[in-house]
Protein backbone atom coordinates (compact mmCIF):
# COMPACT_ATOMS: atom_id res chain seq x y z
CA UNK A 1 0.00 0.00 0.00
CA UNK A 2 1.18 3.43 -0.17
CA UNK A 3 3.50 5.29 2.23
CA UNK A 4 5.23 7.78 0.47
CA UNK A 5 5.13 10.36 1.87
CA UNK A 6 7.50 9.86 5.84
CA UNK A 7 5.06 10.36 8.96
CA UNK A 8 5.72 14.29 8.60
CA UNK A 9 6.38 16.73 11.58
CA UNK A 10 8.64 19.37 10.23
CA UNK A 11 9.00 21.01 13.86
CA UNK A 12 12.19 20.50 16.08
CA UNK A 13 10.80 21.91 18.96
CA UNK A 14 7.65 19.74 19.44
CA UNK A 15 7.17 15.98 20.44
CA UNK A 16 5.72 14.37 17.18
CA UNK A 17 3.52 12.35 19.65
CA UNK A 18 1.44 14.92 21.73
CA UNK A 19 2.40 17.53 19.27
CA UNK A 20 3.07 19.96 22.34
CA UNK A 21 6.80 20.97 24.04
CA UNK A 22 8.66 18.03 25.04
CA UNK A 23 7.99 16.69 28.63
CA UNK A 24 11.50 15.27 30.13
CA UNK A 25 12.67 15.03 26.77
CA UNK A 26 14.12 11.56 25.15
CA UNK A 27 15.47 10.28 22.48
CA UNK A 28 15.97 6.49 20.75
CA UNK A 29 19.36 5.06 20.93
CA UNK A 30 19.80 4.43 17.84
CA UNK A 31 17.82 6.90 14.95
CA UNK A 32 17.95 10.12 18.28
CA UNK A 33 14.72 10.82 17.06
CA UNK A 34 13.46 13.13 20.42
CA UNK A 35 9.96 12.32 22.20
CA UNK A 36 8.69 12.95 25.42
CA UNK A 37 9.59 10.36 27.74
CA UNK A 38 6.17 9.38 28.53
CA UNK A 39 4.73 9.33 24.79
CA UNK A 40 7.56 7.17 23.90
CA UNK A 41 6.90 5.18 26.33
CA UNK A 42 2.72 4.56 25.91
CA UNK A 43 3.61 4.06 22.22
CA UNK A 44 6.14 1.33 23.06
CA UNK A 45 3.59 -0.31 25.85
CA UNK A 46 0.82 -0.09 22.38
CA UNK A 47 2.79 -2.04 19.58
CA UNK A 48 4.43 -4.58 22.63
CA UNK A 49 1.11 -5.43 23.44
CA UNK A 50 0.16 -6.36 19.62
CA UNK A 51 2.15 -9.80 19.50
CA UNK A 52 1.85 -9.02 16.17
CA UNK A 53 4.71 -10.89 15.28
CA UNK A 54 6.09 -13.28 18.08
CA UNK A 55 4.40 -13.33 21.38
CA UNK A 56 7.18 -12.55 23.61
CA UNK A 57 7.08 -8.61 23.87
CA UNK A 58 10.10 -7.55 21.22
CA UNK A 59 13.26 -5.91 22.69
CA UNK A 60 13.05 -3.28 20.39
CA UNK A 61 10.31 -0.59 18.49
CA UNK A 62 10.11 0.80 15.11
CA UNK A 63 10.79 4.58 15.56
CA UNK A 64 7.56 6.22 15.00
CA UNK A 65 9.38 9.07 12.76
CA UNK A 66 11.77 6.85 10.57
CA UNK A 67 10.83 3.20 11.76
CA UNK A 68 14.33 3.16 12.40
CA UNK A 69 14.64 -0.27 15.16
CA UNK A 70 15.70 0.80 18.57
CA UNK A 71 16.61 -1.25 21.84
CA UNK A 72 16.30 1.87 24.38
CA UNK A 73 15.24 5.04 25.30
CA UNK A 74 17.74 7.77 26.13
CA UNK A 75 16.42 10.47 29.05
CA UNK A 76 17.15 12.35 31.54
CA UNK A 77 19.96 14.22 30.06
CA UNK A 78 21.79 16.25 31.59
CA UNK A 79 24.73 17.56 30.36
CA UNK A 80 26.82 14.87 31.63
CA UNK A 81 24.61 11.93 32.33
CA UNK A 82 21.82 10.24 31.03
CA UNK A 83 19.28 7.06 31.73
CA UNK A 84 18.43 4.36 29.81
CA UNK A 85 14.88 2.65 29.46
CA UNK A 86 15.48 -0.71 27.93
CA UNK A 87 12.59 -1.93 25.78
CA UNK A 88 10.71 -4.54 27.21
CA UNK A 89 13.46 -5.99 29.54
CA UNK A 90 11.16 -5.39 32.83
CA UNK A 91 9.09 -8.02 30.98
CA UNK A 92 11.63 -11.09 30.48
CA UNK A 93 13.75 -13.27 32.89
CA UNK A 94 16.67 -12.88 32.12
CA UNK A 95 16.62 -9.13 32.75
CA UNK A 96 18.85 -7.22 35.57
CA UNK A 97 16.98 -5.67 38.03
CA UNK A 98 18.83 -2.88 40.30
CA UNK A 99 18.45 -3.98 44.01
CA UNK A 100 17.83 -1.60 46.38
CA UNK A 101 21.39 -1.26 47.17
CA UNK A 102 22.27 -0.94 43.00
CA UNK A 103 19.68 1.84 43.45
CA UNK A 104 21.14 3.61 46.92
CA UNK A 105 24.44 3.43 45.00
CA UNK A 106 23.38 5.42 41.96
CA UNK A 107 21.52 7.94 44.00
CA UNK A 108 24.55 8.74 45.37
CA UNK A 109 25.91 9.92 42.15
CA UNK A 110 23.15 12.67 41.94
CA UNK A 111 24.19 14.17 45.28
CA UNK A 112 26.82 16.33 46.07
CA UNK A 113 29.94 15.00 46.26
CA UNK A 114 32.00 15.42 49.95
CA UNK A 115 29.11 14.33 52.47
CA UNK A 116 31.08 11.42 54.33
CA UNK A 117 34.80 13.17 53.72
CA UNK A 118 35.53 14.62 57.28
CA UNK A 119 34.67 10.52 58.29
CA UNK A 120 36.85 8.89 55.58
CA UNK A 121 40.02 10.45 55.28
CA UNK A 122 41.57 9.83 51.73
CA UNK A 123 44.61 12.01 52.13
CA UNK A 124 45.29 10.10 55.08
CA UNK A 125 44.77 7.07 52.86
CA UNK A 126 47.74 7.73 50.97
CA UNK A 127 49.97 9.57 53.55
CA UNK A 128 49.80 6.53 55.63
CA UNK A 129 49.68 4.14 52.35
CA UNK A 130 46.86 2.46 53.62
CA UNK A 131 47.12 0.57 50.17
CA UNK A 132 49.55 -1.51 51.22
CA UNK A 133 46.61 -3.69 53.56
CA UNK A 134 44.89 -5.74 51.07
CA UNK A 135 40.73 -4.72 50.60
CA UNK A 136 38.83 -7.80 50.67
CA UNK A 137 35.67 -6.81 49.97
CA UNK A 138 36.96 -4.32 46.99
CA UNK A 139 36.33 -6.17 43.80
CA UNK A 140 32.84 -7.15 45.28
CA UNK A 141 32.27 -3.01 45.40
CA UNK A 142 33.73 -2.29 42.34
CA UNK A 143 31.09 -5.42 40.67
CA UNK A 144 28.21 -3.62 42.28
CA UNK A 145 29.46 -0.25 41.79
CA UNK A 146 29.62 -0.48 38.03
CA UNK A 147 26.56 -2.63 37.81
CA UNK A 148 24.93 0.38 39.31
CA UNK A 149 26.32 2.72 37.00
CA UNK A 150 26.12 0.74 33.79
CA UNK A 151 22.63 -0.81 34.77
CA UNK A 152 24.30 -4.11 33.09
CA UNK A 153 24.43 -7.54 34.87
CA UNK A 154 27.74 -8.94 33.31
CA UNK A 155 30.31 -6.54 33.84
CA UNK A 156 32.76 -8.70 35.11
CA UNK A 157 35.39 -7.49 32.09
CA UNK A 158 35.27 -4.27 33.22
CA UNK A 159 35.62 -5.14 36.87
CA UNK A 160 38.37 -7.71 36.20
CA UNK A 161 39.97 -4.91 33.90
CA UNK A 162 39.74 -2.03 36.43
CA UNK A 163 40.43 -3.97 39.52
CA UNK A 164 43.65 -5.28 37.80
CA UNK A 165 44.63 -0.90 37.06
CA UNK A 166 44.08 -0.75 40.45
CA UNK A 167 46.51 -3.39 41.73
CA UNK A 168 49.02 -2.49 39.33
CA UNK A 169 48.64 1.04 41.00
CA UNK A 170 49.66 -0.30 44.04
CA UNK A 171 51.81 -2.61 43.52
CA UNK A 172 54.27 -0.06 42.09
CA UNK A 173 54.70 1.55 45.02
CA UNK A 174 57.39 -0.99 46.25
CA UNK A 175 59.85 -0.10 43.94
CA UNK A 176 59.79 3.65 44.40
CA UNK A 177 58.85 4.63 48.11
CA UNK A 178 59.84 8.48 47.82
CA UNK A 179 57.10 9.49 45.89
CA UNK A 180 54.98 12.02 47.89
CA UNK A 181 51.03 10.73 48.86
CA UNK A 182 49.81 13.27 46.67
CA UNK A 183 51.72 12.24 43.80
CA UNK A 184 50.76 8.83 44.19
CA UNK A 185 47.02 9.79 44.73
CA UNK A 186 47.17 11.62 41.42
CA UNK A 187 48.89 8.72 39.49
CA UNK A 188 45.90 6.45 41.03
CA UNK A 189 43.28 8.94 40.18
CA UNK A 190 44.99 9.26 36.62
CA UNK A 191 45.55 5.44 35.84
CA UNK A 192 41.88 4.57 37.11
CA UNK A 193 40.08 7.16 35.37
CA UNK A 194 41.80 6.57 32.13
CA UNK A 195 40.81 2.54 32.70
CA UNK A 196 36.98 3.49 33.91
CA UNK A 197 36.22 6.07 31.30
CA UNK A 198 35.37 4.41 28.57
CA UNK A 199 32.61 2.71 30.09
CA UNK A 200 31.52 5.13 32.89
CA UNK A 201 31.57 8.36 30.95
CA UNK A 202 30.80 11.50 32.33
CA UNK A 203 30.85 9.75 35.58
CA UNK A 204 34.43 8.63 35.64
CA UNK A 205 35.16 11.42 37.65
CA UNK A 206 32.91 10.64 40.62
CA UNK A 207 33.42 7.08 40.49
CA UNK A 208 37.43 7.36 40.86
CA UNK A 209 36.48 9.54 44.13
CA UNK A 210 34.24 6.99 45.32
CA UNK A 211 36.61 4.02 45.27
CA UNK A 212 38.81 6.37 46.97
CA UNK A 213 36.19 6.87 49.63
CA UNK A 214 35.51 3.13 50.07
CA UNK A 215 39.30 2.03 50.09
CA UNK A 216 39.71 5.17 53.07
CA UNK A 217 37.23 3.89 54.91
CA UNK A 218 38.61 0.43 55.49
CA UNK A 219 35.08 -1.18 56.34
CA UNK A 220 33.56 -3.53 54.38
CA UNK A 221 30.69 -3.21 52.43
CA UNK A 222 27.62 -3.35 54.62
CA UNK A 223 29.09 -1.00 57.67
CA UNK A 224 30.54 1.09 54.70
CA UNK A 225 27.05 1.63 53.38
CA UNK A 226 25.01 2.16 56.29
CA UNK A 227 27.68 5.34 57.40
CA UNK A 228 27.13 6.28 54.06
CA UNK A 229 23.28 6.11 53.94
CA UNK A 230 23.16 7.93 57.75
CA UNK A 231 25.48 10.60 56.69
CA UNK A 232 22.79 11.48 53.62
CA UNK A 233 19.89 11.17 55.72
CA UNK A 234 18.35 8.67 53.08
CA UNK A 235 16.39 5.75 54.48
CA UNK A 236 18.64 2.25 54.32
CA UNK A 237 18.81 0.25 51.41
CA UNK A 238 19.68 -3.20 53.06
CA UNK A 239 17.85 -5.12 55.69
CA UNK A 240 20.64 -4.58 58.67
CA UNK A 241 21.21 -1.08 58.44
CA UNK A 242 18.03 0.51 60.13
CA UNK A 243 18.21 3.87 60.85
CA UNK A 244 15.76 5.11 63.26
CA UNK A 245 13.88 7.88 61.22
CA UNK A 246 13.85 10.12 64.11
CA UNK A 247 17.33 10.59 64.13
CA UNK A 248 16.71 12.45 60.87
CA UNK A 249 14.06 14.66 61.05
CA UNK A 250 16.35 17.90 61.28
CA UNK A 251 18.35 16.67 58.43
CA UNK A 252 17.36 18.27 54.88
CA UNK A 253 17.33 15.08 52.48
CA UNK A 254 17.23 14.91 49.44
CA UNK A 255 16.89 12.04 47.80
CA UNK A 256 17.57 12.36 43.89
CA UNK A 257 14.35 10.71 42.03
CA UNK A 258 15.60 8.89 39.15
CA UNK A 259 13.12 7.83 36.12
CA UNK A 260 14.19 4.37 35.98
CA UNK A 261 12.72 3.40 38.98
CA UNK A 262 9.46 3.78 37.40
CA UNK A 263 9.96 0.41 35.83
CA UNK A 264 8.87 -1.15 38.87
CA UNK A 265 5.62 0.59 39.31
CA UNK A 266 4.19 -0.37 35.71
CA UNK A 267 5.45 -3.41 35.65
CA UNK A 268 1.72 -5.07 35.63
CA UNK A 269 -0.71 -4.37 33.10
CA UNK B 1 -8.79 10.90 26.67
CA UNK B 2 -7.45 13.89 27.90
CA UNK B 3 -4.04 13.13 25.97
CA UNK B 4 -6.07 13.16 22.92
CA UNK B 5 -7.97 15.80 23.39
CA UNK B 6 -4.79 18.03 23.64
CA UNK B 7 -3.53 16.48 20.85
CA UNK B 8 -6.53 16.56 18.45
CA UNK B 9 -6.74 20.81 19.76
CA UNK B 10 -3.05 21.08 18.62
CA UNK B 11 -3.94 20.03 14.74
CA UNK B 12 -7.21 21.98 14.95
CA UNK B 13 -5.00 24.76 15.69
CA UNK B 14 -2.39 23.72 13.12
CA UNK B 15 -5.11 23.28 10.59
CA UNK B 16 -6.54 27.30 11.42
CA UNK B 17 -2.85 28.09 11.23
CA UNK B 18 -1.85 26.71 7.61
CA UNK B 19 -4.76 26.68 6.11
CA UNK B 20 -3.78 27.40 2.60
CA UNK B 21 -0.44 25.16 3.30
CA UNK B 22 -2.05 22.50 1.48
CA UNK B 23 -5.10 23.52 -1.37
CA UNK B 24 -5.47 20.25 -2.23
CA UNK B 25 -7.10 19.46 1.57
CA UNK B 26 -9.76 20.78 3.55
CA UNK B 27 -9.85 19.69 7.10
CA UNK B 28 -12.66 20.73 9.21
CA UNK B 29 -13.82 19.63 12.90
CA UNK B 30 -17.19 19.03 13.82
CA UNK B 31 -18.45 21.96 15.94
CA UNK B 32 -19.56 19.77 18.67
CA UNK B 33 -17.22 16.78 19.30
CA UNK B 34 -13.72 17.08 18.46
CA UNK B 35 -13.67 13.06 17.68
CA UNK B 36 -15.11 13.78 14.23
CA UNK B 37 -13.61 15.36 11.46
CA UNK B 38 -14.33 15.81 7.96
CA UNK B 39 -11.93 16.39 5.26
CA UNK B 40 -12.52 17.37 1.43
CA UNK B 41 -9.47 16.57 -0.98
CA UNK B 42 -9.22 17.35 -4.19
CA UNK B 43 -8.42 14.06 -6.84
CA UNK B 44 -5.27 14.38 -8.08
CA UNK B 45 -4.41 15.40 -11.62
CA UNK B 46 -3.64 12.92 -14.79
CA UNK B 47 -5.80 10.18 -12.78
CA UNK B 48 -9.21 10.00 -13.73
CA UNK B 49 -9.93 11.78 -9.79
CA UNK B 50 -8.57 14.93 -11.45
CA UNK B 51 -11.27 17.35 -10.94
CA UNK B 52 -13.40 15.27 -8.60
CA UNK B 53 -13.83 16.70 -4.84
CA UNK B 54 -13.94 13.63 -2.27
CA UNK B 55 -15.39 13.67 1.37
CA UNK B 56 -13.37 11.66 3.93
CA UNK B 57 -15.17 11.14 7.47
CA UNK B 58 -12.84 10.94 10.02
CA UNK B 59 -13.44 9.42 13.56
CA UNK B 60 -10.98 9.59 15.95
CA UNK B 61 -10.65 7.02 18.65
CA UNK B 62 -10.22 8.08 22.58
CA UNK B 63 -6.57 6.63 22.31
CA UNK B 64 -5.58 8.52 19.32
CA UNK B 65 -2.81 9.15 18.41
CA UNK B 66 -1.86 5.54 19.80
CA UNK B 67 -4.53 4.06 17.41
CA UNK B 68 -5.01 4.90 14.06
CA UNK B 69 -8.48 7.19 12.91
CA UNK B 70 -10.97 5.13 11.31
CA UNK B 71 -11.40 6.94 7.94
CA UNK B 72 -13.66 6.55 5.11
CA UNK B 73 -14.55 8.21 1.55
CA UNK B 74 -18.50 9.32 1.96
CA UNK B 75 -18.19 10.17 -1.74
CA UNK B 76 -18.37 7.45 -4.01
CA UNK B 77 -15.47 6.37 -6.05
CA UNK B 78 -14.78 3.69 -8.02
CA UNK B 79 -10.69 2.63 -6.50
CA UNK B 80 -9.20 -0.92 -5.72
CA UNK B 81 -8.76 -0.12 -2.57
CA UNK B 82 -11.54 1.92 -1.11
CA UNK B 83 -14.74 -0.24 -0.76
CA UNK B 84 -17.29 0.67 -3.42
CA UNK B 85 -20.23 0.34 -0.76
CA UNK B 86 -18.72 1.72 2.50
CA UNK B 87 -16.09 3.54 1.70
CA UNK B 88 -14.10 1.54 3.52
CA UNK B 89 -10.17 2.18 2.98
CA UNK B 90 -7.67 -0.32 2.68
CA UNK B 91 -4.18 1.43 3.55
CA UNK B 92 -1.54 0.05 5.55
CA UNK B 93 -0.99 3.10 7.72
CA UNK B 94 -4.56 3.33 8.98
CA UNK B 95 -3.62 -0.55 10.29
CA UNK B 96 -0.93 -1.90 10.93
CA UNK B 97 1.58 0.65 10.11
CA UNK B 98 -0.14 3.15 11.66
CA UNK B 99 2.56 5.46 13.89
CA UNK B 100 1.70 8.26 16.00
CA UNK B 101 3.82 10.55 14.21
CA UNK B 102 1.11 10.26 11.80
CA UNK B 103 -1.42 13.39 12.14
CA UNK B 104 -4.99 13.65 10.09
CA UNK B 105 -3.52 16.01 7.65
CA UNK B 106 -0.74 13.62 6.70
CA UNK B 107 -3.29 11.16 6.58
CA UNK B 108 -5.03 12.85 4.24
CA UNK B 109 -2.21 13.55 1.96
CA UNK B 110 -1.19 9.42 2.26
CA UNK B 111 -5.27 9.00 0.96
CA UNK B 112 -4.33 11.37 -2.07
CA UNK B 113 -0.99 9.45 -2.70
CA UNK B 114 -3.20 6.54 -2.27
CA UNK B 115 -5.59 7.58 -5.16
CA UNK B 116 -2.64 8.12 -7.64
CA UNK B 117 -1.10 4.63 -7.09
CA UNK B 118 -3.74 2.04 -6.63
CA UNK B 119 -2.78 -1.42 -5.06
CA UNK B 120 -4.72 -3.60 -7.23
CA UNK B 121 -3.07 -6.57 -5.07
CA UNK B 122 -4.99 -6.45 -1.97
CA UNK B 123 -8.49 -4.95 -3.32
CA UNK B 124 -11.52 -3.93 -1.38
CA UNK B 125 -13.29 -3.06 -4.76
CA UNK B 126 -12.68 -6.44 -7.00
CA UNK B 127 -14.37 -5.25 -10.32
CA UNK B 128 -11.78 -2.17 -10.07
CA UNK B 129 -8.77 -3.81 -8.92
CA UNK B 130 -9.54 -7.27 -11.74
CA UNK B 131 -9.96 -4.63 -14.51
CA UNK B 132 -5.93 -3.22 -13.24
CA UNK B 133 -4.79 -6.47 -12.70
CA UNK B 134 -6.24 -8.42 -16.20
CA UNK B 135 -3.85 -4.60 -17.73
CA UNK B 136 -7.45 -3.13 -18.42
CA UNK B 137 -6.08 0.50 -17.76
CA UNK B 138 -8.30 1.71 -19.77
CA UNK B 139 -11.25 0.61 -18.94
CA UNK B 140 -10.15 1.25 -15.38
CA UNK B 141 -9.53 4.63 -15.95
CA UNK B 142 -13.35 5.33 -17.86
CA UNK B 143 -14.94 3.71 -14.99
CA UNK B 144 -13.16 5.84 -12.48
CA UNK B 145 -13.55 8.81 -14.18
CA UNK B 146 -17.47 7.74 -14.88
CA UNK B 147 -17.73 8.00 -10.98
CA UNK B 148 -15.69 11.22 -10.34
CA UNK B 149 -18.32 12.73 -12.82
CA UNK B 150 -20.91 11.51 -11.13
CA UNK B 151 -20.69 11.51 -7.52
CA UNK B 152 -16.90 13.89 -7.07
CA UNK B 153 -18.26 16.63 -9.32
CA UNK B 154 -20.84 19.55 -9.31
CA UNK B 155 -23.87 18.72 -11.25
CA UNK B 156 -23.94 20.77 -14.12
CA UNK B 157 -27.02 22.86 -15.25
Amino acid sequence: MENESSAPNSHDSICPICLGPFIQPSYLDHCLHQFCFNCILRWIKVVSGKHYHTPPPSSSVKCPLCKTDNFSIIHGVDGTCFQRHYINTNLQDDCFVLSRAHRYRLQCYYTQQGCVEDIFNVLQYWKSRKYNQQNNWLQTWLRREIQALTQEEDVDIIVHHIFGVVKTSWTGEQKSHIKEPEKKQEEFMMSVSEAARPFLGARTDRFVYEIQLFLASGLNIEAYDAVYIQRLGWSSPGENTEVSQNELVDRTTVIPYLYIFDDDSDGTE
Amino acid sequence: MQASRARLFKEYKEVQREKTADPDIQLVCDDSNIFKWTALIKGPSETPFDGGVFQLAFSVPEHYPLQPPQVRFLTKIFHPNVHFKTGEICLDILKTAWSPAWTLQSVCRAIIALMAHPEPDSPLNCDSGNLLRSGDVRGYQSMARMYTRLAAMPKKG
